[in-house]
């Protein structure tokens, strides 16, 4: 029922665009000459709430980050935001966000391995998944605390540790420094894997395993040339995006501790406190620095998804 | 050049029966089509030989040695997949010299043979080109390439072309058996377009619901069916009642003679409808007897038939099945 | 012969064996945390106390149920379900339209739009409500009401709810369903509604409820603001009454559990193509 023929422009092309039916398609010469701009007007509402919601914040944390001391433009603030305590707490968030990260790659990827190819139980791999679904999300607040009770000093877990001897709390261990922030953050880092990676395991071809067979190679040979190959973008991607999580993440960090070599909580130490003009921009230079750390680490990992999609359509 | 042989193999997947007891024995060099409708066991038979399924009873053999049990990587054969079979983290050089990388050839020999393999396909310029880049005949192509590349024994086809279109189809088709019969490798060819199977084998099978009701040439599968299904499921069929009122006489377009001499004998009917199609034409008769409507072919120019025209209907002799109520 | 047999039979068992010990492993790994707390919360002993021998004693409900009665429980609750609700028909109102509209005329923009639904990872939380103290003082008509979180709970939501509705509008014949309906005579307005919007319902109760799931959830935007969300309120709560703290917790993830398995359930329900709604496209709702 489209209209296929071209109307000539002029009088009968008018009468023709006044008498169509004001519910049909739009006449092919508006089809034609405003095709790609009024396509693009849809995404006017998205874009204008973008513009207002995230781009405006975003953009004010690096205008009030370029401020010197006395309040001029200026890159002091900047540049203090990555010496000294503040490097340190950068280094720190880093380890131990990059340890997440490593840990939940491990591990988010093994249990996702054996969820994919679990074939019975047939509800396991729902399970896994749904649950997966409500781990990754889950607030901080109710894992912060889950982990009090477990492993905090009066936590189950640590009474039982000392019932095999382990006292839990000897040495370095706290739930705020880096191994402990590194076990609970796992509690959320491992589900987020698992939704990564389980499409991904889905489209390893089981073509692919069995021509592998054929072909003389062992599982061996096949993980080590096609089967973790295909999966590395999506391993990598699956770091870069457990990295950025564990960075910025907030308000777990925030029941377990004080400790202010965490960016986010450093942050909001800056935020809330009673401070003169300087030191204010110097907060906003951190979550500044910070922007553009997880920037770095997204575009890596949206290049590294395409990367990834491209050989599931082949 | 080796044989292959199903001794007795029984499979079943729960309480599904995929294979009842198939003796079936290949000889060296030939290709032998396993030809069915979905669900007849064609493809588990196959699966067996490349050693992916494991049969609840019954013996698989390659030549004189038993390899039931033997894995699949340590089986000498070619498969060749339905679709999205080659690896798509490496190039078409690199898919065909797969198998030999595992054998551990040496790496002038794996070259020159790639080489030689990728010019067998023609498909020789396109080595450095990955899978995702390919056309889904060439990918195939790549695929019988890479299973030939080993000198497997077995070479074993999964309805290789079912997800091609049909020009590329046909093509291909003749290449695969061009090739077999240079190489004289030993094929299993599944299949459930009949065409492809009457077109390329020596022997064609033709199975359902997990048995093998016929094996036997192209013409005698087509010619002489040995049951029922056979001769419903491979060419077209016109059911006729038996002469004696029970049951029914199968028989093909080709094999009625059609004249318009009166005979009682003979069936008698009307014709409905007169389709020419070059060297045939088809004539439809609906018949006095039951209503029923009979499609009969005819040289085209032997006979001068009209809608409407009275017409005699008799079936050629020693043609047709018959198939007891 | 034999002795292939036997390895290969072997090799399969292991191969077996360590997935199987890995869902072991993981079950325990994340069921202790939730026992513990479950334990703390509604065990009427010292906490010092708690271990194996009273594991059955003294289990009540008094803690949470003393928790309601406090002043702004209800308050904190009500708020936080508004906001859920309102971030809930914000975003469908938002992106259903948006989605639509790339599938259908800009198909080339979809890899950007799908970008732009990563950068609320690129601006996480903590950096947005800095951005937010920023702007403060310009906008306080609007950001004085609890309301104006729910455009940024839809910013912070919008990598999950976006993926979901894609995902959704991937698995249906949008543009054939939506030309059939024009030339049948609907306008605009009725296809949307009478014929995308129900073909999208898996997509749309899935994005709702991790809406929903995100906005109870949410700590850091409204501590920052110091709004009195339920989050909020717990962790309030719980520096005055841990173990009522820790039973408010429990609650929160009960709730949020059976959103969840409402979504897996209703996504198995609904995808009534097996062929083209494929395991892996129901894993992608939820990232």
């Amino acid at each position: 029922m489209a209209i296929v023929n071209i109307p000539p422009l002029g009088e009968e092309g008018a009468v023709a665009q006044a008498t169509a039916p004001s519910h049909f398609w739009r006449t092919p010469i508006d089809n034609i000459r405003n095709k790609k701009s009024l396509a693009w007007f849809g995404l006017v509402p998205f874009f204008l709430f973008l513009i207002l919601f995230l781009l405006i914040p975003a953009i004010s944390v690096f205008a009030q980050a370029l401020h010197d001391e006395d309040g001029s433009f200026g890159f002091s603030a900047m540049r203090e935001a990555i010496s000294g305590q503040n490097l340190d707490a950068f280094i720190f968030s880093l380890k131990f966000s990059a340890g997440a990260a490593f840990v939940g790659v491990i591990f988010g990827g093994l249990l996702a391995y054996a969820a994919a190819t679990a074939t019975r139980p047939r509800w396991l791999r729902n399970i896994v998944s749904s649950f997966s679904g409500v781990a990754a999300n889950m607030g901080g607040l109710p894992l912060a605390f889950a982990f009090l009770s477990l492993l905090g000093r009066q936590g189950l877990g640590t009474k039982i540790l000392n019932a095999f001897g382990w006292d839990l709390y000897a040495g370095d261990f706290k739930l705020g420094e880096v191994s402990g922030l590194i076990t609970v953050y796992s509690y959320f880092n491992i589900p987020l894997m698992v939704l990564v990676t389980l499409p991904a395991i889905d489209g390893l071809k089981t073509s692919w395993r069995e021509a592998c067979a054929n072909l003389g190679g062992s599982a061996w040979t096949y993980w080590r040339r096609v089967g973790l190959p295909i999966l590395a973008p999506s391993l990598l991607g699956g770091f870069l995006l457990l990295f950025a999580n564990s960075f910025s993440a907030y308000a777990t960090a925030r029941q377990l501790t004080d400790n202010s070599k965490i960016v986010p909580l450093r942050i909001s130490f800056f935020l809330g406190g009673d401070i003169s003009i300087g030191e204010d921009a110097v907060g906003y230079s951190l979550a500044a620095w910070m922007i553009i750390l997880m920037g770095i680490s997204m575009a890596a990992y949206w290049l590294l998804r395409r990367r990834a999609e491209r050989w599931s359509n082949s | 050049m080796t044989s292959l042989s199903f001794t007795g193999i029984r499979k079943t997947f729960g309480t599904t029966v995929a294979l009842e007891s198939l003796d079936l024995a290949l000889q060296p060099g030939e290709l032998v089509s396993l030809l069915g409708p979905s669900g007849c066991g064609k493809t588990t038979a196959l699966r067996i030989a490349a050693g992916f399924e494991i049969p609840d009873t019954g013996v698989v053999s390659l030549g004189e040695s038993v390899i039931t049990d033997t894995p699949a990587h340590r089986r000498n054969m070619g498969m060749v997949f339905q679709s999205y079979s080659l690896f798509p983290n490496l190039t078409v050089a690199q898919n065909v010299d797969f198998g030999l990388r595992n054998r551990k050839v040496e790496k002038a020999k794996r070259n020159s043979r790639v080489g030689e393999m990728l010019e067998l396909v023609q498909l020789g310029e396109l080595g450095k080109r990955y899978p995702h880049q390919l056309s889904g005949g060439q990918q195939q192509r790549v695929a019988l390439a890479r299973a030939l590349a080993v000198q497997p024994e077995v070479l074993l086809l999964d309805e290789p072309l079912s997800a091609l279109d049909a020009k590329v189809r046909s093509t291909l088709r003749d290449e695969i058996r061009r090739i077999q019969s240079e190489l004289k490798t030993t094929t299993l060819f599944v299949t459930h377009d009949q065409d492809e199977a009457l077109a390329i084998s020596d022997r064609i099978g033709v199975m359902s619901n997990g048995r093998l009701e016929q094996l036997g040439t192209p013409e005698d599968v087509y010619l002489r069916p040995a049951s029922p299904f056979v001769a419903r499921f491979v060419g077209s069929i016109n059911e006729l009642p038996n002469n004696n009122g029970v049951g029914k006489i199968l028989v093909r377009p080709e094999d009625i003679t059609i004249s318009e001499d009166e005979n009682e004998l003979t069936m008698r009917g009307t014709v409905t409808r007169v389709t020419f199609q070059g060297p045939v034409t088809i004539i439809s008769v609906r018949v006095d007897m039951n209503d029923q409507l009979v499609n009969v072919h005819a040289a085209s120019g032997s006979i001068h038939a009209q809608v409407g025209d009275r017409v005699s209907l008799d079936v050629t002799p020693g043609r047709g099945i018959i198939e007891a109520a | 012969m034999e002795q292939l047999m036997r390895q290969s039979r072997s090799q399969r068992a292991l191969g077996r064996l360590l997935p199987t010990l890995v869902l072991i492993a993981s079950a325990i790994f994340f069921a202790f945390p939730l026992l513990a707390m479950a334990r703390f919360a509604f065990q009427n002993l010292q906490v010092i106390d708690l271990g194996w021998n009273n594991l059955f004693e003294k289990w009540s409900f008094s803690s949470v149920t003393a928790s309601f009665s406090d002043d702004f429980f209800a308050e904190a609750l009500t708020l936080s379900l508004k906001l859920a609700v309102g971030t809930a028909l914000f975003t469908l109102g938002l992106l259903v339209p948006t989605a639509v509209w790339v599938h259908l005329r800009l198909p080339k923009a979809r890899v950007f739009v799908e970008f732009l639904t990563i950068l609320p990872y690129v601006i996480p939380a903590i950096a947005l409500v800095a951005g937010i103290v920023v702007v403060k003082p310009h906008a306080r008509w609007f950001l004085n009401s609890d309301y104006s979180l729910i455009p940024f709970y839809v910013v912070l939501a919008l990598p999950f709810t976006y993926r979901s509705i894609d995902t959704g509008l991937r698995a249906i014949d949008l543009k054939v369903l939506v030309e059939a309906s024009r030339s049948l005579g609907s306008t605009w307005i009725a296809t949307l509604f009478r014929v995308v919007i129900p073909n999208l319902r898996a997509a749309i109760i899935s994005s709702t409820f991790l809406t929903v799931a995100v906005v109870l959830g949410e700590y850091t935007i409204s501590d920052v603001l110091l709004k009195r969300t339920f989050p909020s309120f717990m962790a309030q709560y719980r520096q005055s009454d841990p173990r009522g703290g820790y039973a408010l917790a429990i609650l929160a993830l009960l709730g949020t559990t059976l959103l969840f398995v409402a979504i897996g359930v209703l996504s198995k329900s609904r995808s009534t193509r097996p062929q083209q709604v494929s395991r892996s496209q129901e894993n992608e709702i939820l990232v």
